[in-house]
This record gives C-alpha cells, structure tokens and sequence, in this order.
C-alpha cells in the first residue's frame, strides 16, 4: 500500500527540513548554472530522486524563464557517446570514477554508470535533463580551471573529492547542488538499476547491495530480450500514437 | 460523435469502479467502465524498479499532469504527490494489498470519541453492520489472506478470511513476542494476495516484489486480476483503456447526460449513459466534478452547496526502522537469516484510546515489515546530498553494510482529522496534458493528528527495541499517506451538509454517483481500499436495486 520501495507516492515528511523559497544562488556560485530554470531542475529532481521536497510555486511558474544559458562550446555530439561532447564524456567517466570507486567491489566505471547516463538522457521523458546534465558538467570543469588551472579529469583525485564536495554542499537552491542530486540518483540508477539500460553490467550492481536474489523477474527472462526503453519510450508516447 | 447509451458509465477500474462493474455486469445491465491508464497484462510486469518505480509506468509525469500541492498560506507546488495509479485496476495494481476492516467506532467517531475542535468529524449514515456484509463480499470476490484472532479491536465477523494466511517471516514470532511482553497484541495483517491457488488465479510465490510493483503472477488481488476478468466474462461490461474522462455533461432538466472523453488518440468522444458513475480517487472525481461546470452547474457538477473538494482526507503516517547486521547478530537471531518477505504482524492496541490523557482519543494502526528491497530507493537514501551527503568509499562502505543488514520497520495507519483548510479545488491557470485545469490541493494539518502520530511512533519504537537492533531511525512522525485518500464528497443525510446521499448517489443530481474514497466523512486507522471496495458493493446492490425496481 505505501511501501517506500517507490519513489512515487511517498508521504510528505514535515520532520525533515521543509525549506522555504526567497534564497537566490550566493555569487561565488557558477553564474551559468544558477540561472538554469530552476522549476525545470526541481521536477525532473522530485520525479526521479523521490523525496526530494518540490519547491517550485505557481507564481514562479508566472515568471519568464531566465532561459537556457549560452553553451560554453557548440555541443558536437560523437558517435560513441550520444548525450555528450568527447570532453564532457572525459569529465562525466572521471566524476564517476570518484562517486562510485572500485575497491573490493566494482566501480561505477566498469558497471557502465556512463554509459547508462548517456542513453538515458535520450530518452523523450528526459529531455531537459539533457540539457541540464552537461551544463553542471561543463561548471565542475570551469572550476576545476579556477582552483587548479585543469580540466576535472586531469585532477588528482583529492582535488576531484574537493570540487565534488563543493558542488554537493553548495546550499540547496544552487544550481550545484540540483546538478550534484541528479548525479546522485543517475549514478546510482546507472549502478543499480536494470541491466538492459546499459549500466550494472551483469548485475553486479545488485551483488554489492545483495539484490540479486530478488533481480528482475522470478518467472524468468522474457522470451525476447528485455528492453526497458522501449516501454519508457512506448509510455511517453501513449503505445506509439502521436510521437 | 455520440456512442450508443448504456445503463451505466463507470469512470476508473480501480477499487471503487471494479466493484460496480462486476454486479452491474453480472445483474445484466449493460456497462461502459472508462479507464484513463493503460491495461497491462500479466507480462507487462517486470521487476524494473527503473521502469516501475521512478518513471511513469504508473503514474503520470509531474509536468504532463501535475498535481498542484500546497500547505495552506502557502505557495502551490507541482507535484505527482496524490496521484494512485493510471491503468486498469488503478492503485489496486501497485499496491501492498494491506487489506484491514474499519471498525464500528470509525461510523460513529463523533458520537463515541467526540468531533476535536477544529475538526469537522461527523458520524456516518450507515454503521458498521450495514458495511458488514459487504466486506464478507469484497474479501471473497477479491481474494484475502488472513487470520483474524481475538484483540481488543477485532472487529465483527462473521467468519474467518477466504485464504488461510501467507507463510509469514520468522521475525514476526519475535514481533508478537516483543508485543506481548508489552502487554500489547501483534495480530495478522490480512492482505489482498492469495496463499493459494484461488477462482483460477495462481498462489503468490514470495517474490518479494511486491508493493510499488504489478504481481506477473496474477497473486496480488488487483482488481485488473480479479474483478475486472469476471466482468468483462459476464458479456455486459466494457472495458476501454486510454480514455481520459474530461468532463460529465448534464440534460435541460439537470440531470446527467454523457461523459465526454479523450480516447487513446486523442479524439473527443462521448458517452451517454442512464446512470454515470466516477470512481477516480477522491482527488481525481473532486477534480473531474469541479471541471464539469454548466449554466444549471456553475460551480461545478452537483455542487450547488460548495462542498465538492471539501473535508479532503489522507492517512497520517509516521515511520521508524530498526536495522540489525545480520553477520554479527544472526547466530543469536537466528531469524535475520530467513528471506521470507512477510512480516504481516500489526498493532492495534491504540486504535481508540479510553481518555484523552495523551492529547488525542482516535489513533490508528501499526503495520510492521521489511523495508522495501528497491536497491536505488535504498541507495539514493544512504547517498543524501548537502552536508550530510557522501560518495566514493563512504558511500560504497554504506552500500556493503546496507547488504549486510536487515531493515524491520512499522508504518502507521492513522486517522487524518477532516478540517475546513484541507481541500482540493481545481487551478484554471495551470492545465494538464490535455488541456484540463489540474487538482490543487491545500492542506492544513490538525495539531491533533501530530500528537496521535507520535506517540504510536513511540509505542512502535518500544516494540522495536524489545529485538534488541543494533540502532532504531526514526523517519518522522507528522507525514501524510497521499495515496491512501478519502473525503471531498462527503456522504450523509443531510444535502446541506453533505455532496452525496447515504448510496452514494449526488444529492443535486439524481443518476450521478461517486464511488471510490470520495464518500469517506472520516480517515478511520486502516488503510482504505478494502472498504472503497466493500462500499462499492453496497453501492451496487443498492443501485441494482433501483434500477430493478425502474425507480429514481
């Protein structure tokens, strides 16, 4: 009935900070990403993250748009990557490295938590995350440059650890943190999510929490290979009428 | 263009339309059930926390069709909060399928524990007698697994469940023993999941799966796996996915006419009926009367005295988990060690209290079980953000000890004081997908609600400490269950007071029905889908018979 398994229904918990509007992104913050629409941000982050407190009013909604800051560079996208630039591609597999490390278990890296991303932000029900996701990417190496005068990925990994840190503690109305709570839950989707998106390969995901006991279906594989985007993508779309 | 006039027009197959399918459909009467979701089959379920959980396989996208969400004084948030499902069987689909009874004291809450000022409890037109043998119908139709045993608030019955109970953990001994050395009685939850095979449907197999997500084995009683196959086999029910009701018209005389709806491509059709029924949840019917505006209607479909949306109700809830490391503790617990998904134990000691010595009478339920095993639900929780948040080998330590650990946790069931700033209205400036002014909903929380919750949160926590965990978390203690939703359209005897009559038929209009949580004056201390669905029962025998009888 209202198992917290899903992130859908949860309950309003008034126990946990309930933070009030007003507050605007403090200036040393990355000017591109604070003036990311910030009613967009939210609601792709309450849809996915689950519980996460949705802030976004009405009379926000009233307000125009700050619009979609002027990409740093024109996005070229490549062959192998769909959703983002060789460099935002080097950054993405370099943030993951140190979100999800390998150690006795796997890491982020090899289970595919890129990959994952990459074809999850092409899907139709993701699209202003599409757009979103780089653009923190793109700050993280802007600050990156600041602080050590290299791109992220060319950091060490204590300097990694310290622009992550900065980004996830930024106060909760920046575009920072927004950025780093989606990287929370699309790593952690890509890691541990259904192995037919292209992230925990071979479920090895599920062995370090000990899920796969319970994995995808008792009754065994489907017939045809599993494919989850298409249904994502069949939903959206209302069973492939109209899209 | 028109369709052909049927007898009756259901809007929503969920637990308050399934019901009158059926009966209508097995008295002979012939019968349209307009669903807006789609109607997945068995195969259709699939163990995808991704595809089940965090995308709109059951809900709808918050920015498609929003629910607008406020504390009252405060600004509107946009939200999928309020939504239950959107397919064939609607929340039944995805639900755990606790599956409790009301009690005699819910039907009289205001004569037996008194109204709390500030709130607006009323007793019920009918008693629980009245109810009574419409439960006995709904947890036979349905299929129910059970054992009721003696507690000081059994509720009367006349026998035992359908099916015997589903094999329960090893823990839930300890339950009943930790309750009892309190003084205090862990009863069985009876649940809506067949231990056995049961009118042609297969027996659950423990998947553990099994709240959040459809059951591949047809085992959860989902009215899409019980009620809506027998209707449709009566020959008289038809079922149409992916139709989105957008508005009741009414006749010169004010009466109903059609439902005008969207189907599956997005065309406008309309379907006349004798009798129009909406069984959409309680925020979703609030919504659809409120948008049904005409010149004899102008606030709204029979809602001549403003009531429509009014006296919304959720259940309150609280939460704490106790975890224990099964490495270090499971040779002295030797039940850490059993996989087995069903703790099924409940607490309702505190359902009434005798006096008001602890600031409230009315108080509810306590459900105990396993945390839910959804790995990303789970992980994102141990990830946080901000200060508190960590990554790289913190968080994968975290992970580690997460799979080293079981989760035994209590929810609770309690009652949700109606009040005049908890209501839903609709927000013309804010539209859904299709174009339709979107539920708003405001909520203003009675402090009475607070203090009953926090104190079976306590009682529950001492419970929990009795095992002996290695910690206990508390989740909180003043939240809401959104998807457990009743009130908006009041029933009663009196139409000043009230939207519905004591059949659930509108006051104003006299072939409009409202049949899902709409009728509910009060929450009670359960879960509300076993009584959506007795009540819809009642509904339909009422209903058969007036329409048998060729009387208004």
């Amino acid at each position: 009935m209202t198992d917290r398994g899903s992130t859908l229904p949860p309950p309003h918990m008034r126990d946990d900070e309930f933070p009030s509007e007003g507050q605007t992104a403090p200036a040393e913050h990355d000017p591109l990403l604070a003036d990311l629409p910030r009613r967009v941000f939210v609601r792709h982050l309450t849809f996915l993250g689950g519980g996460v407190v949705l802030l976004e009013s009405c009379k926000d909604d009233k307000k125009p748009d700050a619009g979609p800051p002027a990409p740093l560079k024109q996005p070229v996208p490549t062959i192998s990557h769909k959703s983002f630039t060789d460099p935002e591609w080097a950054t993405l597999v370099a943030v993951i490295d140190r979100f999800l490390p390998k150690d006795e278990d796997p890491g982020g890296v090899e289970l595919g938590v890129p990959d994952y991303i990459d074809r999850m932000l092409q899907d139709p029900t993701m699209q202003q995350m599409k757009t979103n996701f780089p653009t923190g990417l793109a700050a993280l190496d802007r600050r990156a440059q600041r602080m050590f005068q290299k791109n992220f990925a060319s950091c060490t990994a204590a300097q990694q650890d310290e622009l992550l840190t900065i980004f996830k503690n930024s106060g909760e109305k920046t575009g920072e943190a927004r950025w780093y709570e989606m990287l929370v839950v699309l790593s952690l989707e890509g890691y541990l999510g259904d192995p037919n998106y292209g992230g925990n390969k071979d479920g090895a995901g599920w062995k370090t929490v000990g899920f796969e006991l319970v994995g995808r279906n008792l009754k065994g594989d489907p017939k045809s290979p599993y494919d989850g985007s298409q249904r994502l993508h069949q939903l959206v779309c209302g069973g492939g009428k109209g899209c | 263009m028109a369709k052909d006039s049927v007898d009756v027009c259901i809007i929503g197959s969920g637990a308050g339309g399934a019901p009158l399918a059926l009966e209508l459909g097995k008295a002979g009467f012939k019968v349209v059930v307009l669903e807006k979701g789609a109607w997945y089959q068995k195969e259709d379920f699939v163990h995808d926390e991704i595809l089940n959980s965090r995308r709109n396989f059951f809900m709808p996208l918050p920015w498609d069709e929003p629910h607008l969400w406020r504390v009252e004084g405060q600004p509107y948030t946009r939200t999928n909060e309020a939504w239950t499902a959107n397919c064939v069987g609607g929340g039944t689909v995805h639900m755990s399928g606790y599956f409790y009874r009301l009690k005699p004291v819910d039907f009289r809450m205001k004569t037996e524990v008194g109204a709390p000022k500030g709130s607006n409890v009323v007793d019920w037109p009918i008693t629980y007698k009245e109810l009574e043998p419409f439960y006995d119908q709904a947890e036979a139709e349905l299929g129910v697994s059970g054992n009721a045993v003696p507690h000081p608030f059994l509720e009367p019955r006349k026998g035992n469940y359908p099916l015997p109970p589903l094999a329960h953990a090893p823990v839930a001994e300890a339950v009943e023993g930790a309750a009892r050395s309190l003084g205090w009685h862990a009863i069985p939850t009876a649940r809506g999941i067949i231990s056995a095979p049961y009118r042609g449907r297969d027996a659950c197999v423990y998947c553990t799966l099994c709240g959040s997500y459809g059951c591949e084995h047809g085992a959860k009683s989902s009215t899409g796996a019980s009620l809506i196959p027998a209707a449709i086999a009566t020959g008289n029910v038809e079922l149409r996915p992916k139709c989105m009701a957008t508005q009741i018209t009414v006749d010169d005389k004010g009466n109903a006419r059609s439902v005008l709806y969207l189907d599956g491509d997005g065309v406008t059709q309309e379907q006349p009926a004798k009798i129009i029924v909406s069984s959409c949840t309680a925020v979703e019917s609030a919504r659809l009367l409120l948008n049904s505006t005409s010149s004899r209607f102008p606030r709204g479909l029979g809602n001549d005295n403003g009531l429509v949306g009014k006296n919304l109700l959720f259940s309150s809830f609280g939460q704490s988990k106790a975890t224990f490391s099964v490495s270090k503790r499971g040779t002295e617990l030797p039940w850490l060690t059993s996989t087995a998904p069903f703790v099924n134990r409940s607490l309702q000691d505190f359902y009434v209290m005798p006096d008001d010595r602890f600031g409230f009478r009315k108080g509810g339920t306590l459900g105990f079980m396993w945390a839910h095993p959804n790995p990303i639900f789970a992980a994102v929780g141990l990830a946080r953000k901000g200060e508190k948040g960590i990554f790289g080998k913190a968080l994968k330590d975290k992970l580690r000890e997460y799979k080293d650990s079981k989760i035994l946790e209590f929810e609770i069931y309690g009652e949700f004081l109606s009040n005049d700033q908890t209501y839903v209205s609709v927000e013309p400036t804010v539209k859904d997908k299709f174009g339709l002014p979107a539920a708003a909903i405001t909520i203003k929380r009675h402090p009475m609600d607070f203090v009953m919750t926090k104190f079976l949160v306590e009682r529950g926590e001492e419970v929990l400490q009795q095992l002996k965990p290695d910690r206990v978390d508390r989740v909180g203690t003043a939240g809401e269950t959104t998807i457990l939703q009743g009130g908006t359209c009041r029933f009663g005897k009196d139409p000043a007071t009230s939207v519905l009559d004591p059949d659930c038929r509108s006051h104003q209009v006299k072939n409009l029905y409202v049949v899902d949580g709409s009728f509910l004056p009060t929450s009670g201390g359960v879960p509300l889908t076993l009584t959506i669905a007795a009540n819809s029962f009642r509904v339909a025998s009422k209903l058969i018979a007036r329409l048998k009888g060729g009387g208004k």
